[in-house]
């Protein structure tokens, strides 16, 4: 396959990627830094290369039960939110893919505008209906509220991939005494297989950064990582070391995401009949 | 090389099954006979409606029914009309921060498009290379924002920070963003780049790998120059996934909050007040939901036409 | 319903209107699919298109209105329908 290699056609390319991508990581190595150094150096000079290392940071993080307890519901809800949108969005993509129905169009756009709510004043009805139907501060009810913002896109980029499927391939399955559940599940899945990788990523990675919403409807057993983090305030100022350590850990989940649907992206996907 | 693109022709489920009958690369995209009508395709999709309904559409009511009430509590309220929105939309507060947040928008795709889509260009394509690049670009992403806005807090910082320590002492340039306007503004639109530029490049990245090679054999014969083959070769085939691409850092960047709250608290003065810090500062600060539930829907009324128009204008051209 | 959501009869009137035209546009569909055409907006559209533009025209009009004007919300009201018929029928 004839990809130009735009290393060759522009040699100077390579260069000015990684030079971007070691920008890109300056604020990122800053935090590091600052994670393993004492407090009182990240606030006494500057200096670029820390001059006492620790690692009480860490160690705090995992033995205080508020911090790595807020860690392991943060992974529990994105999970959970995830297999969720992609268990509803699946048929439903695959609906807007093969058929048209009556205000398909529409549909469409109105599962996107939910993206679209300034959340300041919905959190008090967010509040108000987790806390009524019984899901105020469980796991459930994160993924649920999550699931507000991540089903569109869900929809829409297994849509987009779906779309690129011929139709034939649902034809002659039918031909061939498959039943729709049958299909879906036994040819159509694994074929969509990077869409499936690509969307997890996705919603895996807008539920984890999210903090005004899953921080309203969470108080003690859920509570997200963010939240937590932007509680460390206490009389002696910030602790500005743990919060850097507690940064540089909100990162790893996503990095090991990444890692596994990289493969699927770097397959290309268009999203759109081109 | 196996860099399959489109699924057309390719094993299914262990057996192979028949490539469409026009084959080739591409091809079932652009087929010609419509989509078959069938009602009973909403089945399908009743699980997504019923499960967004139920965080969607109770909170729409109820912001609705907060911008006509001045409420104190369920029981003690009354009934004010349209007061709210009139007083909402005269403000001059919310007037300057409505265009700041436009231009704080405009701003950010204007930037981040074009970087997104020229890293997406220069990234490697294959081997080690190609994942270390695709697992660091993404990075920012994973980042929780308001953890955006600590690292950016600190990093710009004049002091203790490696950024602003350098624009002060290395570049000699005075840098303060709790002090300057620009200096604060600069901050904020600079790391929204940082923080969004790698979604525009992950999405554009996998737009281009989409590309079926033959393509640009095609270039390479009729002697392209690579200007040429990004501008008639690339780019049209980058409209799905640039449509995405638009309307996600339009409405994020149009809501921006949780990082311009942490880094400048919408300081100094009103210089970073988006529409969201203002909105919270009325709903969450002073607590008078009326104001805020007219505020909430003007600005959703503002954002869905923005998007509206921008989804039709990029799915709808060339048509 | 919950009192959290402090309805008042107006806002149900607006909500109950909406889903009743929702209602509607279902029904008409199932008797005559929609056809999608070009008016004076310039891009296909079909009816339910046009609602939707219309719907938000309209809210455009009361929202500019009250901006910038003290005449009487009645009349931004009429303007605003007037609007969303003209695009409901020639857009």
């Amino acid at each position: 396959m004839a990809f130009p290699r735009s290393g060759q056609r522009l040699p100077w390319a390579r260069t000015v990627f990684w030079l971007y991508v070691a920008t890109l990581m300056l604020p990122l190595l800053w935090m590091f830094g600052m994670s393993i150094r004492p407090n009182e150096d990240i606030l006494g000079s500057f200096s670029l290369i820390p001059q006492r290392v620790t690692f009480d940071n860490y160690v705090t993080f995992f033995t205080d039960a508020a911090w790595y307890s807020s860690y392991l519901n943060s992974i529990i809800y994105t999970s959970l939110n995830a297999v969720m949108s992609l268990v509803v969005a699946l048929p439903a993509a695959y609906a807007f893919s093969r058929f048209r129905f009556a205000g398909d169009k529409h549909l469409f756009f109105w599962l996107l505008t939910n993206r679209m709510a300034p959340p300041a004043v919905f959190l008090l009805p967010f509040f108000q209906i987790y806390q009524s139907v019984g899901l105020f501060d469980t796991h459930l009810g994160v993924a649920i509220a999550h699931m507000l913002f991540n089903v569109p896109l869900a929809v829409w980029i297994l849509e987009g991939f779906m779309s690129g499927i011929p139709r034939e391939i649902d034809e002659t399955a039918a031909i061939d005494g498959y039943s729709l559940p049958r299909f879906f599940i036994k040819i159509f899945l694994p074929m969509i297989r990077s869409a499936i990788g690509v969307t997890a990523f996705f919603c895996f990675m807008f539920s984890w950064v999210e903090l005004l919403i899953a921080r309203t409807i969470t108080s003690v057993n859920a509570k997200p990582i963010a939240a937590t983090m932007t509680r460390t305030v206490s009389a002696a100022g910030v602790d500005w070391g743990l919060l850097a350590a507690a940064g540089v850990l909100t990162i790893v989940p996503g990095a090991i995401v990444i890692w596994f649907v990289r493969n699927y992206i770097a397959k290309g996907f268009s999203l759109g009949r081109v | 090389m196996s860099e399959q693109t489109t699924v057309a022709g390719s094993q299914v489920g262990g057996e192979v099954v028949p490539a469409t009958p026009a084959g080739g690369s591409g091809a079932a995209e652009t087929r010609a006979d419509p989509k078959p009508r069938n009602n009973r395709a909403w089945w399908l999709v009743l699980p997504v409606v019923v499960s967004v309904a139920f965080t969607a559409v109770i909170p729409l009511m109820t912001v609705v029914n907060f911008s006509v009430q001045d409420v104190f509590s369920p029981s003690d309220r009354i009934f004010v009309g349209l007061e709210w929105f009139r007083s909402v939309t005269r403000d001059p507060e919310v007037r300057a921060a409505f265009v700041r947040t436009l231009l704080f928008s405009a701003q950010v795709l204007l930037l981040e498009i074009p970087l997104g889509v020229a890293l997406a260009v220069v990234m490697p394509r294959r081997g080690v290379w190609m994942s270390v690049a695709l697992v660091l670009v993404a990075l920012p992403l994973l980042i929780p924002w308001n953890v955006v806005g600590t690292i950016w807090q600190i990093f710009a910082r004049g002091d203790i920070g490696l950024g602003g320590w350098t624009i002060n002492n290395v570049l000699g340039i005075n840098f303060n963003y709790t002090l300057d306007s620009t200096d604060a503004w600069i901050t904020v639109l600079v790391m929204d780049v940082w923080h969004w530029t790698p979604l525009v490049a992950l999405l554009a990245y996998a737009g281009l790998r989409s590309i079926p090679g033959p393509y640009f054999q095609a270039a390479q014969i009729d002697g392209a120059s690579a200007w040429a083959t990004f501008r008639h070769i690339q780019l049209p085939r980058l409209r799905g996934v640039l449509t995405i691409a638009i309307l996600l850092r339009f409405m994020d960047s149009f809501m921006i909050y949780t990082e311009p709250f942490v880094v400048t608290g919408g300081g100094p003065g009103n210089a970073t007040s988006f529409l969201s810090i203002l909105l919270s500062k009325i709903a969450v600060g002073q607590f008078d939901l009326g104001p805020a539930g007219a505020f909430s829907l003007l600005y959703f009324l503002f954002v869905q036409i923005l998007c509206y128009v921008f989804f039709t204008v990029l799915t709808r051209s060339g048509r | 319903m919950p009192d959290w959501m402090v309805w008042t009869v107006p806002t149900a009137l607006v909500f109950a209107g909406l889903a009743l035209l929702l209602v509607v546009m279902a029904v008409w569909a199932r008797l005559s699919p929609p056809v999608a055409r070009r008016g004076f907006l310039r891009i296909e559209t079909d009816r339910g298109d046009r609602l939707y533009i219309g719907l938000i025209s309209a809210a455009v009009v009361l929202a500019g209105w009250i901006a910038v004007s003290d005449l009487s919300m009645w009349l931004a009201l009429g303007c605003a329908l007037l609007v969303a018929v003209v695009i409901g029928i020639w857009g």
